[in-house]
């Protein structure tokens, strides 16, 4: 047969990081890693197409940080190239005239958890607003961990967020788990009262305690400190400097590491753990869960009019769809429910 | 003679025009006029109001009846009369005394018509393009202060006219735009002071979390490094330690804050399908634990019943 010509009639053109083999498997834990697309159907301004840049890193390493995606590509090119790859979320981001809303779904059919962003603010703000922005070079190389606060287990819709997102990042593993790749945290909070869901990124920061700060820095960046007021060097490592303000708070945040970490942070000596904010912060609220993949049966409405009545539809197609959920991470029911023993 | 005894007489009654003295030169003028009109005709187009105007002073000339009014052609201008006046040769006066007494009873006009015939009778002398220039440059120094003139005063107008719409225009889209960049930028909140009250809280919170989990970390790891290559046994109690261990620390913490963190290694079932992924390969089976060591006998039928067996759980 001769060569066809590529038809790019309906063709996504999707440039994934297909030269790195990305494993499709944790070789650990055995479960599917999970990965995710992160883009947008509609154009978005200038702002927010940022604010989708900043997510592609969050979920950095499993993501197509250069995804390119054209206005006639449909949802269905999307869920056709995730297949062979072994996509399991999309995250999607849409701008309307009254709102900004962003939506998570489990592919091939998963259900589909619609957000409402109240605010968000950049990552480029974020660095600028601080006074010693940081991002080391490999910090975006290993997954981040995940902190989910606030959400209780009763509510249906809240315990499904829950399990999404616990499944958007790949599992740790605590007994072979480096503590050098956990770089990176992400902390979902709910608040009760306002119903708002807080988003903010961090990056994980390990220094030794117990040390004076002159000691620290010096040791840390070798710069040569000024030893003029002294008589001796001695003074220097022994001198008793002020604490800092924030030694209080570090007490509470102390790790006994177990192993070294660097040069500074030797194993089983004392460490503090510092977060630094980095990449985007959002605040946003939880207004639909729909079964199907942007489609289906409507399990969860914040407009309440629909709540009642697929109430019993939503508690089955809950246990359907956390069943889904487990063929591709295995164990996350159970994971909850052991949580709620305790 | 006739005629000259007539134009004296002109002369004498028109006391308010300009007189040269005792200048007598009709038959001069006339023969002026008829030596140039040949040249001329090659010069000008012979427009059919030029025609006219031709045939009316060659009638004009030769009679004294002052029908002429009738016939003169109506589109005297102003610039004509101007021209003619810029334009007053020596023989202005000459020629219209002999014309004023012809027409003397018509009113002004036809004075005027006739003084303006005149000029341009002398207008369609060889000189008459130049004469036009000059007469035109005069025009537009004294009355041209602005660069449009008052000829292209409409011109004026409608460009103020345009000016004044491109601004309300640009006005109006400035603003649109405006709106539209505030539509786009909804939300967007720019974080004033880094640190405040609510952040620090979170900071907070996912300090603990991150505490939690690398204090459970550290008692998983430390106490596998204890025991891991020792008897089966401890193999065993160790892993329930450690599941245990790894959720008492979760457990200890409020409803409120509850963390929940993945571990695979907290459910057996979850390991992986295939037996030597499993961490416990090995070694969780007390007759394989030692296959190091020295085999007792027996064992080696066993090893290889065991090893199948292993390979069909799941």
């Amino acid at each position: 047969m001769g060569r066809f010509k590529n038809n790019k009639k309906g063709r996504v053109n999707v440039k994934p990081i297909a030269k790195n083999n990305q494993a499709n498997v944790d070789h650990v834990t055995g479960d599917k890693i999970p990965k995710s697309f992160v883009f947008s159907r509609t154009k978005l301004p200038g702002s927010v197409k940022q604010l989708q840049m900043d997510l592609r890193k969050l979920m950095l390493p499993y993501t197509a940080l250069s995804l390119k995606e054209k206005k006639r590509n449909t949802l269905r090119d999307f869920l056709n190239v995730s297949g062979p790859m072994g996509v399991t979320h999309f995250l999607m981001l849409k701008k309307t005239a009254s709102a900004l809303s962003l939506r998570v779904a489990r592919t091939p059919q998963g259900p589909t958890l619609t957000f409402k962003i109240h605010q968000y603010s950049l990552a480029s703000d974020i660095a600028q607003s601080q006074t010693r922005p940081r991002c080391p070079p490999d910090l975006f190389k290993n997954p981040p961990l995940i902190v989910l606060s606030g959400f209780g287990t009763q509510e249906l819709h809240l315990k499904l967020a829950t399990i999404m997102f616990q499944n958007i990042f790949p599992a740790i593993d605590i007994n072979t788990v480096k503590l050098s790749t956990c770089q990176r945290l992400v902390l979902l909070n709910y608040n009760k009262d306002t119903k708002l869901i807080d988003f903010r990124h961090y990056s994980i920061r390990l220094q030794p305690v117990g040390v004076s700060r002159k000691l620290r820095n010096f040791v840390q960046t070798h710069k040569a400190p000024d030893l003029r007021n002294l008589q001796d060097v001695s003074d220097f490592i022994t001198k008793a400097g002020y604490g800092s303000e924030s030694e209080g708070d570090e007490e509470a945040a102390t790790v006994t590491l177990s192993s070294d970490l660097g040069r500074v942070n030797k194993g089983s000596t004392k460490s503090a753990v510092k977060l630094q904010e980095i990449g985007p912060r959002m605040t946003m609220q939880l207004v639909r869960v729909e079964e199907g993949l942007c489609s289906g049966g409507i399990i969860f409405s914040e407009d309440g009019n629909v709540d009642g009545k697929n109430k019993q539809d939503g508690d089955e197609e809950d246990a359907a769809s956390e069943e889904e959920s487990e063929e591709g991470e295995e164990g996350s029911e159970e994971d909850m429910d052991e949580d709620a023993e305790d | 003679m006739s005629t000259g005894d007539e134009t004296h007489t002109a002369v004498a009654e028109r006391g308010t025009r300009k007189r040269r003295v005792g200048l007598k030169n009709g038959g001069k003028s006339k023969n002026k006029k008829q030596k140039t009109r040949p040249p001329s005709s090659d010069r000008f187009k012979l427009t059919q109001k030029k025609q006219k105007l031709f045939q009316k002073r060659a009638r004009d000339y030769n009679s004294d009846e002052e029908d002429d009014e009738s016939k003169k052609a109506p589109e005297v201008t102003i610039r004509e009369k101007i021209f003619s006046d810029a334009n007053m040769g020596p023989n202005y006066d000459e020629v219209e005394e002999e014309e004023d007494g012809s027409d003397k009873d018509e009113n002004s006009d036809g004075e005027d018509h006739g003084e303006i015939q005149s000029g341009i009778t002398r207008f369609a002398a060889d000189d008459g393009c130049n004469a036009f220039k000059m007469a035109f440059k005069s025009i537009m120094k004294s009355k041209g202060d602005d660069a449009l003139g008052p000829v292209l005063s409409a011109q004026k107008n409608l460009i103020a006219q345009k000016l004044s719409e491109e601004e309300a225009e640009k006005k109006a889209k400035g603003q649109a735009r405006k709106a539209k960049y505030l539509v786009a930028e909804k939300g967007h909140v720019k974080p004033a002071n880094h640190l405040e009250s609510h952040e620090k809280v979170l900071i907070g919170v996912a300090t603990k979390g991150v505490v939690k989990l690398f204090n459970a970390v550290n008692k998983a790891q430390h106490a596998q490094k204890g025991l891991n290559a020792s008897r089966s046994k401890d193999a065993k109690v160790l892993k329930k330690r450690r599941k245990e261990a790894f959720f008492s620390e979760l457990g200890k913490t409020p409803r409120s804050d509850s963390k929940a963190q993945k571990s695979s290694n907290s459910n057996e079932e979850e390991a992986p399908a295939w037996a030597p992924l499993r961490d416990n390969y090995m070694l969780a089976n007390p007759k394989l634990k030692d296959w190091d060591k020295k085999q007792v006998t027996n064992e080696g039928d066993d090893f290889a019943a065991m090893s199948g067996d292993e390979s069909y759980e799941d």
